[in-house]
């Protein structure tokens, strides 16, 4: 499998580490990452779309021009960016009047979207296009003992009538990828609860409110760790708990991983070799559970 | 105060490619409220009131309302929605319609800035690319700038960059 790797913003911007992760296990997996030149940011599906759903289709339709010309179906690392790439990709298919609207503009930097590819998601990608099995297979270090929160993300799910993949509201994705590794996925009340990027800058009391209600109940469950894909939701998670501890008096300090990350880890990969020092909030506590169990 | 209505409102919103249509769906259940995490966290973002206004023609006093920015965008109400409506991406060309008011939250005008000037949205910076080298990436890919700002301006985007400050 090769594709397009969009890296998106955040990823190589602020959080280098989590890059680090999915380039050392992805290819493990004969999946080929493409670095090609001319992407930009996807761009923002909350901000830039209610500004302008004109310009947020056509800054889009850009960069799937880019992958196109190579001829590669497009990666994304960002549920942000896929829920751009992937909904624009969707509508340019479904909706001839807005791709003829977005090439006119196109065609003055000299592009036109043709939707001769496919954006694919990082969960997607694992779940369903390289599977249980297989990540199974490549696991010499099972991380048992692990007690983990799935964070799913949104944008990963839905829309589901555009994203079409696993269930929105029961999903099993994620969860299974996690028991794969060796550690279990664990149910907690508010595992579906958005992590409020989309109003942070707007309403912080709120946003920080719904990390607080989350971190809560993993507190109370007892879990060691909270494991996403998307860099946004991470972000949140992990800032997110140092604003809360600073707003409410709160304490929490549960490890934010993104999910190549504890995948690295079970497939034998050196802790040292993988960016844990970049972490904000300390992820020791749940290497020193993983190291018991061995 | 009376309350101004516009009968227009609603068709305008009705029009509205593949999204609009399902506005008519709307019986005011509030199974969207009752998900929505805004509405959990805030007591004042409720989508099925948004809606309603909608309904009822409440244009100018929704659309200049700061309120309707509370969206996560979880899509949650879209998924939940008894009748098929597209709650979450109405609520999109709502705010979309808002920006005509000059409702328009601080934070996204500063995102166009930075988009304009970088490309990117969360740019490159020199400190992080030190950090990539350290782990052994290369420093981060720069984006089309000019392409990129060339497609701003004409979507119009452009006029959404933040307000001149008078200097006094």
């Amino acid at each position: 499998m090769e594709f397009a790797l969009f890296l998106g913003c955040n990823i190589p911007n602020r959080l280098p580490h989590i890059e680090l992760a999915v380039r050392k296990v992805l290819p493990e997996f004969g999946v080929e990452l493409k670095d090609l030149d001319g992407f930009g940011c996807c761009p923002d599906p909350i901000g830039i779309q209610a500004l302008s759903h004109e310009a947020w289709a056509t800054l889009a339709a850009r960069n799937i021009t880019v992958a196109e010309q190579a001829g590669l179906d497009i990666l994304t690392l960002c549920m942000g960016c896929f829920e751009t790439l992937k909904t624009i990709n969707y509508e340019i298919k479904h909706d001839p009047e807005l791709k003829e609207k977005i090439n006119s503009h196109l065609s003055k930097i000299g592009r036109e979207i043709k939707g001769t590819i496919k954006v694919v998601g990082i969960l997607e990608l694992l779940y369903r296009d390289i599977g249980i099995e297989q990540i199974k297979s490549k696991v010499i270090r099972p991380l048992n003992g692990l007690k983990v929160a799935a964070h799913y993300g949104c944008h990963a799910l839905k829309p589901h009538y555009i994203i079409q993949f696993d269930d929105p509201s029961m999903p099993k994705s994620l969860d299974e990828l996690i028991d794969a590794t060796g550690a279990k996925s664990m149910p907690y009340l508010n595992k579906h609860l958005c992590c409020g990027t989309g109003i942070s800058g707007i309403n912080e009391k709120a946003q920080l409110s719904m990390i607080r209600a989350k971190f809560s109940e993993i507190v109370r469950t007892n879990l060691d760790c909270i494991v996403t894909l998307c860099p946004l939701c991470y972000i949140q998670l992990e800032m997110g708990q140092m604003l809360v501890n600073r707003e409410f008096g709160d304490n929490f300090k549960i490890p934010v991983f993104h999910y190549a990350e504890l995948l690295a880890l079970a497939m034998g990969i050196d802790e040292k070799e993988l960016g844990f020092k970049l972490h904000r909030v300390k992820v020791q506590p749940a290497l020193e559970i993983i190291s018991k169990k061995e | 105060m009376v309350r101004q209505i516009s009968s227009e409102f609603r068709n305008e919103i009705m029009e509205i490619k593949h999204v609009g249509v399902t506005l008519s769906y709307c019986y005011q259940c509030g199974t969207c409220s009752g998900g929505c995490p805004s509405f959990r966290f805030t007591g004042t973002f409720n989508p099925r009131r948004i809606i309603e206004d909608v309904l009822l023609g409440f244009k100018e006093e929704l659309l200049r309302d700061p309120i309707i920015w509370c969206c996560c965008v979880c899509h949650e109400c879209l998924e939940h929605c008894p009748q098929g409506v597209l709650v979450s991406e109405l609520l999109m060309k709502i705010r979309e319609l808002a920006t005509k008011y000059d409702n328009i939250p601080d934070n996204f005008r500063a995102e166009v800035e930075t988009l304009v000037n970088t490309g990117q949205i969360n740019p490159k910076n020199p400190a992080v690319d030190r950090r990539r080298v350290s782990l052994g990436l290369k420093e981060a890919p720069a984006a089309p700038v000019e392409e990129i700002k060339k497609l701003i301006e004409i979507t119009g985007l452009i006029n959404f960059l933040p307000e001149k400050k008078e200097v006094e």
